[in-house]
């Protein structure tokens, strides 16, 4: 019965890393849209889902004594968030070149980061547990409710967003930017206003991915490091920010991570996730399902 | 040659600074501090400024030189000078296995940025796994009180001179390899890669190049920084100093000779007097001013401070006349 043995951590660790699969895609389609339809590199993705993470612990703690809550306040100020970074920087920086949208990003990212530190320091903070804390056992194989709740509303949120993409005007238009800006604003789409909602739809993910996060985990100024690599990651291997693609590949790093700190060290998932990134771009620039 | 009067000043200025701060060894261990950092700068001028390639592993190189020579001085008792060109080379050696696939495969632009940042967060976890050499407590290096065989001193003026000499080397050759051919095939691949390697440069073995050399003096600041503070730990791969090299090389202008070297010492003593006078109020403070200014130039001034420095001295040399 040696194989039944192994079997059951493996199978625990898949689903582990199933769970984790489905909150990082969520948390990297914010990317994956700005990216693929506005063009913008945003380096401070990750700082920004480490301030909805903050906000999450701030609501959760002062309002709703539950994290389950906070996406009610988390998404509207996001969005509001936003509108806000697209007309003091991103605006600017759409037709820039690389480098300088890079350069800008890297500015709020210190910026954020910073203000972290400035305002909640560097030990970890943690909301109240929610009332989801418990888990169910099937067989041998624990699932902690916390995450599978996160989980299914991530993948709900995705499901939408893709509907949204598919059947509205503004998502048409949106795929349509993607594929060939230019176009798009000679069929009489006004390209600002389309980058400013790209922009609030955007972070609005980040808002709801922040909360979904924080259930289960505590952040740190540093946490926005750790999800901007991993988003980056994901949108590398995806290749084009299809809410599909995301999904396929947010769960190939979802399970790499849970393996890593499963089956190796907690401490080594970083080393894993991130060699994986730097293969990735070595060996499949264009990602799975290709990019320009 | 209009620029020997302001060079002689500058190099008495900074030969005598640790006389006029009084030797006061706090103050020396500040001013050494900026000029490392500045060393950084200058070095990333290479890959960075003249090659265009926004280069996020100064942490990973930093720390790579803190560990080497700190264990070398630790465990093996070798003298820190020799831990300094050992870094420097094993630096080099890691900067050519990943730099040379990725130039190999093509990774531009964001790619390379994320690729390099993600260098520096791997070495830090590996280094804080293998307890052999670091792990996750801090290694002491044997305190002197003065050994400049061994390259340790409680003195920090030794730190000073020290980085000087190396600030003083990076930036002659710096100036050296942008006045020569390689800048020039270097500034050709950051304005356009493609026709760079049309008209035969050949983009891989340049970038590469700069790439290594600026390993090489990134990893000697760190050997030089974890002597002066006397351990090493896997937190000195420290993705602060790839984003505040960026920020500074960029503030100061692209590619422009001057600017960055003129804009970190600027900046970070700014940055070191807001960490004194707000850092024990508020942490981090000081750094939140960081990324507004990097902000406000990119958006409104994105060649940065360099310009404004060609057009002030043009100006005194107009007086001049």
């Amino acid at each position: 019965m040696v194989g039944a043995d192994l079997s059951v951590p493996i199978v625990q660790t898949i689903v582990f890393g199933l769970m984790l699969g489905g909150v990082y895609a969520l948390a990297a389609m914010g990317l994956a849209l700005l990216f693929g339809v506005a063009n913008l590199v945003n380096f401070a993705h990750g700082e920004y889902i480490m301030l909805a993470m903050y906000i999450t612990y701030l609501v959760s703690i002062s309002f709703f004594q539950d994290p389950v809550l906070s996406p009610i306040a988390t998404i509207p100020a996001f969005f509001g968030i936003g509108v806000l970074t697209y007309f003091g920087v991103f605006k600017r920086l759409i037709k820039a070149p690389p480098l300088s949208q890079i350069a800008a990003t890297v500015g709020i990212l210190v910026l954020l980061r910073n203000l972290a530190l400035a305002i909640w320091a560097a030990e970890p903070k943690a909301p109240p547990t929610t009332v989801f804390a418990s888990s169910i056992n099937i067989g041998p194989i624990i699932i902690p409710m916390d995450k599978l709740l996160a989980t299914c509303v991530s993948v709900a949120a995705l499901a939408a967003l893709n509907q949204f993409l598919e059947r509205s005007r503004l998502g048409i238009a949106m795929r349509a930017a993607a594929d060939d800006v230019e176009a798009v604003s000679l069929m009489g789409v006004d390209v600002g206003r389309l980058f400013l909602l790209t922009t609030g739809i955007s972070m609005a993910l980040v808002g709801l991915s922040g909360s979904l996060i924080m259930t289960y985990q505590a952040v740190t100024p540093t946490s926005g490091l750790l999800f901007g690599l991993l988003t980056w990651a994901i949108v590398a291997l995806a290749g084009l920010g299809t809410v599909k693609g995301i999904l396929i590949s947010s769960t190939i790093f979802g399970l790499a991570d849970s393996f890593a700190s499963g089956l190796w060290d907690a401490r080594g998932r970083e080393i894993v996730l991130y060699g994986l990134f730097i293969l990735i771009l070595w060996l499949k620039p264009k990602g799975l399902f290709g990019r320009r | 040659m209009k620029a020997k009067l302001p060079i002689a000043i500058l190099s008495a200025l900074l030969l005598f600074l640790p006389l006029m701060l009084g030797l006061n060894d706090y103050y020396v261990f500040l001013t050494t501090l900026i000029l490392l950092y500045t060393s950084i700068v200058v070095a990333w001028q290479l890959i960075g400024g003249f090659g265009g390639q926004l280069d996020l592993g100064a942490g990973a190189y930093h720390g790579l030189g803190a560990i080497i020579t700190g264990y070398f001085m630790v465990y093996h008792g070798l003298s820190g000078w020799v831990g300094l060109v050992l870094s420097g080379l094993a630096a080099a050696g890691v900067a050519f296995i990943i730099g040379y696939p990725s130039f190999r495969f093509g990774l531009r632009e964001v790619w390379y940025a994320l690729s390099s940042l993600a260098l520096v967060l791997i070495l830090q976890k590996i280094f804080l796994l293998w307890t052999d050499v670091a792990g996750p407590l801090e290694r002491y290096i044997p305190y002197m009180e003065f050994d400049p065989l061994f390259m340790k001193s409680g003195y920090k003026v030794f730190y000073y001179y020290i980085t000087l000499a190396l600030l003083t080397t990076t930036f002659i050759m710096v100036f050296r390899i942008k006045k020569g051919k390689t800048g020039l095939y270097l500034m050709s691949i950051r304005e356009n890669e493609d026709a760079a390697e049309m008209l035969g440069v050949n983009v891989r073995k340049y970038k590469l190049l700069a790439l290594m050399l600026y390993s090489f003096i990134t990893a000697i600041t760190g050997g030089i920084y974890t002597s002066m503070v006397g351990f090493y730990h896997p937190t000195l791969f420290d993705s602060w100093i790839s984003i505040q090299t960026v920020t500074l090389a960029i503030a100061g202008g692209l590619g422009h000779f001057w600017g960055p070297p003129i804009t970190s010492v600027i900046l970070l003593s700014v940055q070191e007097y807001l960490r004194i006078t707000l850092g024990a109020v508020i942490i981090g403070l000081h750094q939140v001013i960081f990324g507004i200014i990097l902000i406000i130039i990119i958006l409104f001034k994105p060649d940065g401070v360099g310009p404004l420095i060609d057009s002030l001295t043009t100006r005194l040399v107009k007086l001049q006349r």
